[in-house]
């Protein structure tokens, strides 16, 4: 601006003239920290203006925090325990009070016998009046809206945790891959292609033979095996980063290449990293739940949506409402993650936008 | 080319080394040995350790276990079918699985590719919605969860088709699982062909035949599908590993005699053996297509293969 005021009054077209006193100095440290902060802030409100135009991912956003919130409070919400058991009330169709009195959810469910189907009423038969099974019962009498939240919960807390530390091992990896180049990367890059070559389900099986299965093994399986595509995404970003002015400056000013690494160029590819973390979350729900399907999964009593959804399977051809609500929540969650990502995505990169 | 070829296999082949590596360290700590009879004394014992080399340094234990699985020889099944060669296990069912995860793969490829070319060409309209919904749910929601969906409506209730494997009716027990399983294919494809279409579609190339008065049909299968599809070849990584994870679960719902089957009636039994080698297999197949599309990928598109030789 200074450069321009030293300048004669130039001609503007609508006939404003500009004199040298209209201009002032302005580059002090206050207002250049103002500057950078709004120009910070303008990049996220910009993103969230653009996640917030797409409807599919603003539904997304809104499926994925109720159940989020059921899976929290939903096993509270009743008086059920997630392994208490009733011999007794087993198999009951579900039950939900208000609803029932319109015909539907009244406790009912059609058995189909050698003569043709008709509809029992264990309730009724039982004259257990003030009982009520908001998604039925299993077939050791537990309630399935509590195992199908607690169960939520643990795939939830299995899948974020999973994500959480690939991001940190994955990105790693690959900022410093990138960062170093030469060999450092030449030789990370063929330990990284090897560990590719082996199919993830076969790692994960054979971990879980040797291991015992639990919660921690399943997050461990799911580490080994699902760090590489950010390790990917972090040195492909570090790459085109490395070469550019700021990190220069940075390392003229003295940084050692940590800093540059993690301090400098980490921040700026925050974006694409939250997009992977995003679209490994429903693979890392998705590959619990066919562990427990084959069998490796969460031990009993406690459970998640594989496990619910494997003891369902033996029962849904004569009790199917036993297994619908895990396997609702289990897509659900899973499409509405999806679609999350793909919203950060275009939002975060504002030049994918016709993918 | 050729270095680059050279390169991949020898990478594939190091890889595979690892893989049996790793397979004959956890053989190894397994828990119990096949001679765990009390009855045998130490002299038998020794016998037998040295009838199966089991006495031999463990690095010459090693090749000769590598050089077994090379051929083909996986040993002994312990559980599922006491003493039967793993090898005879999976010659009868490896082809089950293949045929459904082919003709999973075929349907998916047709689907996806038609549901791809109407949503480019119809952009932005209703039936660009329609197929984005259909490719978003397809990608989101595990073939599993279509399995069951599938073998509740058409199996249990409509009676349509059959909804456990029969060997009577191979093809009318196939449809269920394909069609499960070709979920993950046509929605990926679908959703990468749209892409590709849409970015063909407005290239300068695709003006030039429309202004030379190409229009129709032949504009859209002759000038723009061709060059779409060729970067389709990289979504075959993800579908394969989607089949192969597919496949087990599926094979378990429709209880097809397959090898996915196979693994998860394996795992449930501990039977290690037939757990090894099938991971062996699978790796093995995974190794394999992963190679052969990286050397096609390089042959059909220079661009890649120089960039590729660059690197290397």
């Amino acid at each position: 601006m200074k450069a321009s005021a030293q300048q004669a009054a130039a001609p503007v077209t609508d006939g404003t003239v500009f004199y040298p006193d209209d201009f002032e100095l302005k580059n002090n440290a206050d207002e250049i920290r103002i500057d950078s902060n709004f120009a910070a802030q303008s990049f996220w409100k910009e993103a969230r203006i653009r996640f917030c135009r797409k409807k599919s991912a603003v539904f997304g956003l809104a499926m994925v925090l109720l159940i989020t919130l059921l899976a929290i409070f939903g096993p509270g919400m009743n008086s059920y325990t997630y392994s208490g058991q009733d011999l007794s009330r087993k198999n009951f169709a579900p039950r939900v009070p208000v609803l029932e009195d319109i015909g539907i959810l009244d406790g009912g469910e059609n058995i189909s016998t050698t003569t043709g189907s008709k509809k029992l009423n264990y309730y009724q038969l039982k004259k257990l009046d003030n009982v009520y099974y908001w998604f039925g019962s299993d077939t050791f009498g537990r309630d399935i809206w509590t195992r199908t939240w607690s169960g939520a919960q643990v795939s939830l807390i299995i899948a974020v945790a999973a994500a959480l530390i690939d991001m940190v091992i994955g990105m790693s990896y690959g900022l410093i891959s990138g960062y170093f180049g030469g060999r450092v990367d030449s030789a990370m890059q063929r330990f990284l292609e090897v560990a590719n070559g082996i199919p993830r389900l076969v790692i994960v099986t054979l971990l879980l033979l040797v291991l015992s299965p639990g919660m921690l093994t399943i997050i461990f399986a799911l580490m080994l095996t699902e760090w590489i595509g950010m390790s990917r995404i972090a040195r492909a970003e570090m790459l085109k980063l490395k070469e550019q002015e700021f990190v220069l400056a940075s390392r003229t000013l003295g940084a050692g290449s940590f800093f540059i690494i993690f301090r400098e160029v980490l921040p700026n590819i925050i974006g694409p990293v939250i997009t992977q973390v995003m679209f490994s979350i429903p693979t890392a729900i998705f590959t619990e739940a066919f562990l427990s399907f084959v069998g490796l999964g969460i031990p009993v009593p406690q459970c998640s949506l594989g496990s619910l959804i494997s003891e369902g399977f033996n029962s849904f051809t004569t009790h199917p409402y036993q297994i619908v609500p895990p396997i609702v929540v289990m897509a659900l969650l899973m499409l509405s993650f999806n679609l999350v990502a793909d919203g950060l995505r275009e939002a975060l990169d504002p030049k994918l936008k016709e993918m | 080319m050729k270095k680059y070829a050279l390169r991949r296999i020898l990478l594939s082949l190091f890889t595979l080394l690892v893989i049996l590596l790793v397979l004959f360290v956890l053989m190894q700590l397994m828990p119990g040995s096949p001679f765990n009879d009390e009855k045998l004394n130490a002299e038998q014992k020794a016998n037998l350790y040295a009838k199966y080399g089991l006495d031999q340094p463990i690095f010459v234990q090693f090749f000769r276990y590598v050089g077994n699985m090379l051929t083909g020889d996986f040993g002994v099944s312990y559980n599922i079918s006491k003493n039967t060669p793993i090898s005879q296990l999976i010659q009868t069912r490896l082809p089950i699985s293949i045929a459904i995860g082919g003709m999973a793969v075929a349907l998916g490829t047709l689907v996806g590719l038609v549901l791809g070319i109407i949503a480019a060409i119809w952009h932005d309209t209703v039936a660009d919605t329609v197929a984005t919904v259909i490719s978003v749910i397809g990608v989101s929601v595990p073939s599993y969860v279509f399995a069951l969906a599938l073998s509740y409506s058409f199996g249990f209730r409509l009676r349509w088709f059959p909804m456990l494997f029969t060997a009577k009716q191979i093809f009318a027990s196939s449809v269920l699982p394909s069609v499960s399983l070709s979920m993950f294919t046509m929605a990926s494809i679908a959703r990468f062909t749209r892409s590709e279409m849409l970015e063909v579609l407005g290239s300068d190339y695709m003006l030039l035949a429309e202004s030379k008065g190409i229009s129709g049909p032949a504009l859209i299968f002759r000038h723009a599908l061709r060059n779409a599809l060729i970067p389709i070849i990289t979504v075959l990584a993800p579908l394969i590993v989607d089949l192969m994870t597919g496949s087990l679960v599926v094979e378990k719902i429709f209880s097809i005699p397959g090898v996915g089957s196979l693994l998860v009636t394996a795992i449930q039994s501990n039977d290690y053996n037939v757990v090894i080698s099938l991971s062996f297999i699978y790796s093995a197949m995974y190794i394999g297509i992963m190679l052969a599309v990286d050397i096609l990928y390089g042959i059909i598109d220079p661009r890649i293969r120089l960039a590729k030789e660059e690197n290397a």
